[in-house]
Formats: C-alpha cells, sequence, structure tokens
C-alpha cells in the first residue's frame, strides 16, 4: 500500500494530466447509455402482458372485426383493443380469465377452429415494442400452465434393430444350406451366434457386407453380434429426434403460440404449454399413437376408399393395406446413385415377405404410403385422421430392404422417412412428471413475489439510507440502478425465464448487492479516522476494497454458474437472477456509485466529514 | 463485554459452542432423517380449494376410500385450502380425479396446483442435486487453494460445511419438506457463507503482511473487528430481504427463505468464531505471508 501511494504521487509529478477521482465523459456516456437502454428494456415488463386470441386468416371467420368484438360483448366478454394486421387479427381481452371463453365462442363462427390460438400481446405502448423491447418472459409456475416430462423408452428400439437382424441371419443360413447356425437374442440387440467352425468365416464376411454399423466378436464357437456405440447413440438421437417432431407437429394442433418442446438429457423431452388449465386434453394429445400403411393404388374409386393426400385430393386405395407400419424396422434419407434424394426402408421378415408378394404381380405400378393419427378429442373419444404422405412407382420386385425415390427433396426425403419411423412407432413415450399450476396460483405467486421485491427493497433503501447518511444515497441510487439492470437484462437475453425462485433469487441480490457499497464505504470510514481528506479516502477506498470485492462474489458466482449448468427449470431461474444480480451489482456498486461520487464528494478535501 | 482483550476467549468459546453445534447437528440429521419432498421422491402433491365449512376429519375417509392409500392432508394458508400427498399410480393404472372424488362433498373444487413425478425422475433429481453440490464444494475448493493458503483456507472451508450441515439438521429436526427450491437455497448460502469468510480472510492476509511482528491470534481479532460493521451490515440487509420473502413469499418460497434465514445468521457466525480459530489452531502465521521483496532489476 505504501508503494501503491508512492507510485501515484510519482505519477502524479510526471503526469500533471492524471486527476483525483475523475471520471472522463466518455465514462459518463457509457454509463448513461447502459441505464438508458436497460430501463427501456425493462419498461414493457412494467405494463405486462394481454391475453389474446389470435385468429389466422386460414380460420375461416366470416365476422368483420366490428361484427367480432360485438359477438364477443354480447358474451359479457370485455376487450380491450383488436388489431387486423395481414389478415391476421388479434383480438385482446380484458380479462385473461376469460380468454379459452372468448377461443371457445370464436371457434363457433370459424371453419378452422384449430386455427385459433390462444397468445400473449405485450401491453406496452406501440413506441417502445417498435423499437425491439419486450417484456421479460415468465416461467410457468408464475404464468400457470402444464408441464410434462416424457421419457422415451429406447429399448424397444434396439430390440427391434437384434431381431431384424437375427431374421436375416437365420435366412442367410437357409439360403448358403448352414446348417446347426442358431441366434440368440439378449436383453437390448446383442445377439449371440452359435454354428459349427466351418461357416464362421462366411458369417463373418455377410456381416461385414450387409450390416457394417455391426461389432462382431468372436468368444470360443460363438459369435457375439452387438450395434457399436457410436450406432446406439445415433439410433437413439434419430428416436429422441422423431418423438420431438411429432410432438411439435401434434402440439401445434393444441394451438398455443408460446408452447416449448424440448429435448432433456439423453431421452427425455420437455413440453411447456403456458396458459393451459386443463392437462387432460393436452394429455390426449400427447398420447396419440401413429400408424402407417403400404396401400395398393387403385384406379377408380369402385371397391376403394379415398384418402386425401397433403394437397387435399382424394387417392382411391385399396381397403386392405398391403402391409402396416410395425413391420417397419427403420427408415432413412440418403442421396441416390443418381444425386436424387430417395428413402431407405428396411422391413422385418415377415414384411419383407409380403412386400416381395405383393411387388411381384405389381411391377410398374403405384403405391401410396397413408400416415394415420389416433387421438381423443375433446369428449374422450377416439378419432382417426389419415393421410396419403407419398405415391410412388414400384419398378422391381421389392426385397427388405428397398428404396423410395421421387419423395422430392433430401428434405422432404428426411420427413418421409422421420414419417416412416414415426409410422412404425417403436419407442414407446411414457409421462414420467406432470406439473400443473392453475392460473390463480400463478398470479398469486407474481404477486407474493414482488410484494417481497418492494418490501426487501424498501427496507434496505431505508436502512442504507439512515446508516450511512450522505453516502447512503449513493448506495441507495447504485441499488436502483442495479434492479433497473438486472430487469433490463432479463428482458434482453434471450432465453431467459424468470420463475418464482427467479424472484427470490431477485430479493436475496438486493440484500447482497449493498454489500459492494458497505465494503467501500467501511474502507473510506477507516481512511478517515486515518485522518485523510474525503476526497483521498474515496479514491484509496475503492481501490482497496476492490480485490474483497471480486474475490466474495466470485464464490457466489461459481454456485450460480453450478446450479445453472446441472438444476432445470425454476432452479435455474433462481441461479440466473442470481448470477446476473452479481454482475450487475458489480457494475452498479463499483462503476456507477463512483461516477456519483466522483461528481459530488471528487473534489472534497475537508478532513472533518463524517459519513 | 467483548473487547480486544478478552476476544480470543469469546472467539475460542464460540468455536467450541459450534463444533458441539455441530456434533448435535449430525446425529440430528442421523437419527431423524430428511423429510425428502415430492420432487426427490416421486408421487403427487395437489393443492386444492373447497368450502371452509369441510374438516381433515370428514376429507381423510374420502380421500383414503378413492386412492387406495393413505393420503397426507395438510393445511395451506387460508381455511379451505388443502395441500393433499399420495403415492403415484403404478404404470397403467389411472387415478381417479380430485373434482370426482369430492363431488359428493357439496362443494366447489378448485384445484390450484398438480405435480405427478414419477420415481425415477425423482431419483435423478436427488442425484443431479447430490452432484451439484458436491461440483460446487469441488469449485470452490479449487479457488480457494488457490486464492489463499491452505491453513486460512481450511477455516473458511469448515466454516462452510459448518452451516450446511445446520441447516440440513434445521431441516430434519423440524421435518419440513426438503425440496428443490430449498437445496438450491443450500447451495445458494455455500456462496453465501463463503462470502463471509474470505473478506475476514482477505483482512487476515493483508494484516499478517503488513504487521508480521503481531500474534496471529491479535491479527485475527484485528481482521474480525475491522470487518465486523460490515459484516453485520450486510448480514443485516441480506437477513432483511430474506424476511420480507418469509413475510410476503408464501408457501412456495418459505423453506427456502427458512433455509436461507439460517443459513445466513449461522454463516455469520461461523465465519468470525471456527473460520478464524481453525487456521490458527492449524500453526497459521505471518511467515505464510511474508512480503517477498521484489527484484530489483527485472
Amino acid at each position: 500500500m505504501i508503494t501503491d501511494s508512492l507510485l501515484k504521487s510519482n505519477a502524479r509529478g510526471s503526469q500533471p494530466k492524471k486527476l483525483l477521482n475523475h471520471y472522463s465523459a466518455w465514462k459518463y456516456l457509457v454509463l448513461v447509455v447502459t441505464l438508458v437502454v436497460m430501463a427501456l428494456s425493462a419498461l414493457p415488463t412494467w405494463y405486462g402482458e394481454d391475453a389474446a386470441v389470435q385468429i389466422s386468416p386460414k380460420a375461416g371467420i366470416a365476422l368483420s372485426p366490428t361484427q367480432i368484438v360485438s359477438e364477443l360483448v354480447k358474451a359479457d366478454i370485455l376487450v380491450k383493443r383488436l388489431d387486423s394486421k395481414d389478415q391476421q387479427t388479434l383480438v385482446i381481452l380484458n380479462d385473461e380469465g376469460q380468454q379459452t371463453l372468448a377461443k371457445s365462442l370464436l371457434a363457433t363462427h370459424a371453419q378452422d377452429p384449430a386455427e385459433l390460438t390462444l397468445a400473449l400481446s405485450p401491453a406496452a405502448p406501440e413506441w417502445l415494442l417498435g423499437m425491439g423491447f419486450e417484456p421479460i418472459k415468465l416461467g410457468l409456475d408464475l404464468r400457470g400452465g402444464v408441464q410434462f416430462l416424457l421419457d422415451v423408452d429406447i429399448t424397444p428400439v434396439y430390440q427391434t434393430q437384434g431381431s431384424s437382424l437375427a431374421d436375416a441371419l437365420r435366412a442367410f443360413a437357409r439360403e448358403q444350406g448352414i446348417r446347426g447356425l442358431s441366434v440368440r437374442q439378449g436383453a437390448e440387440e446383442q445377439l449371440t451366434v452359435v454354428m459349427p467352425e466351418a461357416a464362421r468365416a462366411e458369417v463373418r464376411q455377410f456381416m461385414a457386407k450387409q450390416y457394417p454399423l455391426w461389432q462382431v466378436s468372436s468368444n470360443n464357437s460363438q459369435l457375439k453380434l452387438a450395434l457399436t456405440e457410436a450406432e446406439k447413440i445415433n439410433l437413439r438421437n434419430l428416436t429422441v429426434q422423431q418423438n420431438l417432431q411429432i410432438m411439435r407437429t401434434r402440439i401445434e394442433e393444441l394451438g398455443i403460440t408460446e408452447a416449448l418442446v424440448q429435448r432433456q438429457g439423453e431421452s427425455r423431452i420437455r413440453i411447456e404449454l403456458p396458459g393451459v388449465q386443463d392437462p387432460a386434453a393436452a394429455k390426449s394429445v400427447i398420447g396419440a399413437t401413429a400408424t402407417l400403411a403400404f396401400y395398393e393404388v387403385k384406379d377408380s374409386a369402385t371397391g376403394a376408399i379415398l384418402i386425401k393426400d397433403k394437397t387435399g385430393n382424394p387417392v382411391p386405395v385399396a381397403r386392405k393395406p398391403v402391409l402396416t407400419g410395425e413391420h417397419i424396422v427403420d427408415a432413412r434419407a440418403g442421396i441416390g446413385e443418381m444425386g436424387t434424394a430417395e428413402v431407405n426402408i428396411t422391413l422385418d421378415s415377415e414384411g419383407g415377405r409380403r412386400m416381395t408378394d405383393f411387388s411381384r404381380g405389381h411391377i410398374g405400378k403405384p403405391m401410396a404410403t397413408a400416415y394415420s393419427e389416433y387421438s381423443r378429442d375433446a369428449n374422450g373419444k377416439a378419432v382417426q385422421s389419415n393421410e396419403i404422405i407419398s405415391v410412388a412407382t414400384i419398378q422391381s420386385v421389392l426385397p427388405e430392404r428397398f428404396r423410395i425415390t421421387g419423395a422430392g427433396s433430401y428434405q422432404d426425403a428426411q420427413q418421409l422417412a422421420l414419417l416412416l419411423r414415426a409410422g412404425s412407432m417403436t419407442a414407446p413415450v411414457t409421462i414420467v412428471e406432470e406439473r400443473t399450476i392453475g392460473p390463480t396460483l400463478g398470479a398469486e405467486n407474481i404477486h407474493n413475489g414482488f410484494a417481497a421485491l418492494a418490501l426487501g427493497l424498501g427496507i434496505t433503501l431505508v436502512f442504507m439510507a439512515l446508516w450511512y447518511r450522505r453516502l447512503g444515497w449513493v448506495a441507495n441510487l447504485a441499488l436502483l440502478a442495479n434492479m433497473v439492470l438486472l430487469f433490463g437484462l432479463l428482458a434482453l437475453i434471450p432465453g431467459a425465464v424468470l420463475t418464482l425462485p427467479g424472484i427470490a433469487g431477485l430479493v436475496l441480490t438486493v440484500g447482497m448487492a449493498v454489500d459492494t457499497n458497505v465494503l467501500i464505504f467501511e474502507r473510506i470510514r477507516d481512511k478517515l479516522r486515518e485522518g485523510r481528506a474525503l476526497a483521498h479516502a474515496v479514491d484509496k477506498g475503492f481501490d482497496s476494497a476492490f480485490s474483497t470485492i471480486f474475490d466474495a462474489n466470485f464464490t457466489t458466482m461459481i454456485t450460480a454458474v453450478v446450479l445453472y449448468a446441472i438444476g432445470n427449470g425454476p432452479i435455474q431461474g433462481f441461479a440466473l437472477t442470481l448470477g446476473l444480480g452479481l454482475l450487475t451489482s458489480m457494475f452498479s456498486g463499483i462503476f456507477a456509485s463512483r461516477a456519483i461520487i466522483n461528481l459530488v464528494y471528487g473534489k472534497n478535501f475537508s478532513r472533518d466529514v463524517r459519513v | 463485554m467483548i473487547n480486544m482483550k478478552n476476544a480470543t476467549k469469546w472467539r475460542y468459546f464460540s468455536s467450541a459452542v459450534s463444533v458441539i453445534l455441530m456434533i448435535v447437528s449430525i446425529s440430528v440429521i442421523a437419527v431423524k432423517g430428511l423429510n425428502w419432498g415430492l420432487d426427490f421422491t416421486g408421487g403427487v402433491v395437489s393443492e386444492i380449494r373447497i368450502d371452509s365449512s369441510i374438516s381433515a376429519k370428514t376429507l381423510q375417509p374420502v380421500l383414503q376410500q378413492a386412492y387406495g392409500q393413505e393420503v397426507s392432508l395438510i393445511a395451506a394458508g387460508e381455511p379451505g385450502r388443502w395441500v393433499l400427498r399420495y403415492a403415484a399410480p403404478s404404470a397403467g393404472q389411472t387415478m381417479p380425479e380430485l373434482p370426482e372424488v369430492l363431488a359428493g362433498m357439496n362443494t366447489q373444487v378448485e384445484v390450484l396446483n398438480t405435480s405427478i413425478v414419477g420415481p425415477q425422475v425423482g431419483q435423478e433429481l436427488a442425484e443431479q442435486g447430490g452432484l451439484a453440490l458436491l461440483v460446487a464444494m469441488l469449485c470452490i475448493l479449487g479457488y480457494l487453494s488457490y486464492r489463499f493458503e491452505w491453513r486460512l483456507a481450511s477455516g473458511a472451508v469448515f466454516a462452510l460445511v459448518h452451516d450446511v450441515i445446520f441447516v440440513l439438521a434445521f431441516f430434519a429436526a423440524t421435518q419440513m419438506e426438503f425440496n428443490l427450491t430449498v437445496l438450491a437455497a443450500v447451495l445458494a448460502i455455500l456462496g453465501y457463507s463463503l462470502n463471509d469468510s474470505i473478506i475476514i480472510a482477505d483482512r487476515i492476509r493483508e494484516l499478517l503482511a503488513a504487521k508480521p511482528k503481531l500474534a496471529v491470534k491479535d491479527i485475527n481479532n484485528q481482521a474480525i473487528a475491522a470487518t465486523f460493521a460490515r459484516t453485520m451490515v450486510t448480514s443485516g440487509t441480506t437477513l432483511m430481504t430474506i424476511s420480507a420473502l418469509w413475510i410476503m413469499g408464501g408457501g412456495p418460497l418459505e423453506g427456502f427463505s427458512i433455509a436461507m434465514f439460517i443459513g445466513v445468521l449461522t454463516g455469520t457466525f461461523s465465519s468470525i468464531s471456527v473460520g478464524t480459530s481453525l487456521p490458527e489452531w492449524l500453526g497459521l502465521s505471518s511467515e505464510h505471508y511474508r512480503v517477498t521483496p521484489v527484484a530489483q532489476t527485472p
């Protein structure tokens, strides 16, 4: 410390420009700009969000905007505003509780009720939203809604792979006249093959050529076959992605604009449905089962059933499908020899036999692939929906493995492969966690959380003002700036969600943020006691407190980062506000409060001040 | 009164109290165990609002019969508001919905929230929580050993363990529910307790370097005295805001606020008592922080 002050005085001697307690103008500019931007970013949250019903042009509502309003008013639903832009209509309601009611009322006038969606619309004035600022996203515990955690069971997928290979091996043995070959399947895909010594090389060759993704190891007279680890991971990723895709499309039908479907961990899917109050309806949609079938395409509608394709054109197909989806073992998109996109399909042995029999008699004729989904409607009745997803011409006799070309681009082929795999639905999905938060409880949580924040902030402000008197109000300004920064950041960071534990983190930040100022002020008091002038004490106080502040905040930062990385949902919300709070409190406590003190007390050299 | 002369005695006395408390705490945890919340055990928790005239006595048998198991029933906040907890239905089985079960009771049933957690998920969350605690501890140890001499660091770590164990013991003794939010609080306490210890340790280090002649116990006393005002003010404001959370935050944050409150309280206490006494017993001396003269020529 002695060396420090010597250096300073030297520096002052040689460089007269270095001023005590002086921040250059650009620093104030940075401070003011940051605060203004963050304040603007925090403002929309203050206004909150209004419940709304979104009507897309496809819904086919014949009413004019004024008629919509009068219809709603007739049913005692208060409409705040109605925005009509590019044929998209947004009906903004006064009362969130009437959102579902309004939707069902409008649904009676719509041709396609599925095109009506529940939405939230920021209540902030247009000029603010026009600048790109949005309110903070609220977690389910504050907003109300349903949350599911689904577990995708991968074991059956591996099992199917194993049994398909077992079938293929047996068929191979029959063709090659190998006697005494037996295949046993383990718990997952692993196979143990027992065979005569002579046939071993042949089997190995067959494996290397036809099934390169399998690992072959010999053990005495047996061969052990297992999928390579990379392939297992690949299969798992494909399966989970396929389920994610299915869930996304299904949830779109529920009409919730802000629904969240994301992968969690290895084989879990998290679904958050804000605003949904009835988990039963959502559950039946999530739990719908999908199947797939190949049909012979008929020339005329007589003796055939009509299934619509994607564009709505009816395709006449035979009543009985050639093959249904449960025989599909695998389907993957690829690029063929001619550079066109194709879908490679693998069937199990029975499916292969049927397909071979059928295709032998129908070369040159079209075959249709239909996708159907069973789900439960609002009344709990099973509903089936059918759609032709592709029509392809049979070029030759189809074995167990064949490819479909002419599906369009590579993306289209991928989509088809996804649907084909979805049709086989080999990975059962179970709901392992379900949480419902009623809208009243959500509102109550917000109210309680912010009441606690207001009380905590109030007490702290009063205490600091009384305890540190003239420096206290600096700390209070810094604390308020800290809150503005924190709310601004939460609104700005994409993916940041405010949860109830997150609010607890905010309240905790209020108590801990003043620590930075307290450390500095106590150092300043020490220096004053040593008989320094206020301006010098301020300079020394800030300098000597910095390393302590950094150390103290760093350890809390460690726990915040660990919590964010390992925790999930609400806990992540807590970690987020705690961590961000530390950063903003460093900024406001060291930088902003120094800027204020420099202006006000920076040139005060009196020695008999008390702080 | 505590003054500079008898401060060492007070410090040793409070350290002894800390150690005794810790032994008692560990035995409480061992004997009573924690009341693990739904997040860790799996099961169903529902919060409902019904007519306030219906008592637990009439409610219990109806629920028991409907679900075929013991249903735990806790009054929540206002009259007519209940928290129900029971085991999750096994795979393939469905349980009757609450409004159906209570249909015969002649009351409006409002389900405020429902959580269903599968046993597998609970197990995973518990493992994740343990992992988080472990990783946070290791990271902190790593940082401390880099920043401080090991004797000084050991005091902070001991204080830390002391605080966490005390909070856990409180939850074991009162059998309050230990859920994910309380776990988050325990992790936050890890950070907070260290905060206090580090600020005192920083001062000790500074004084050891500045006054190498002084006895370590006096240096410790001086360091505590120098940081005492700060310790009290920061702990005070933090405790005040936590109290605000406790009073206004409502049921979901109650466990969190209580855990934090106790954690901050013991955190302050332990950083002054064991946090400084342990390095002393381990033989901390100014040798470890002697200022090595900087070479004149680079």
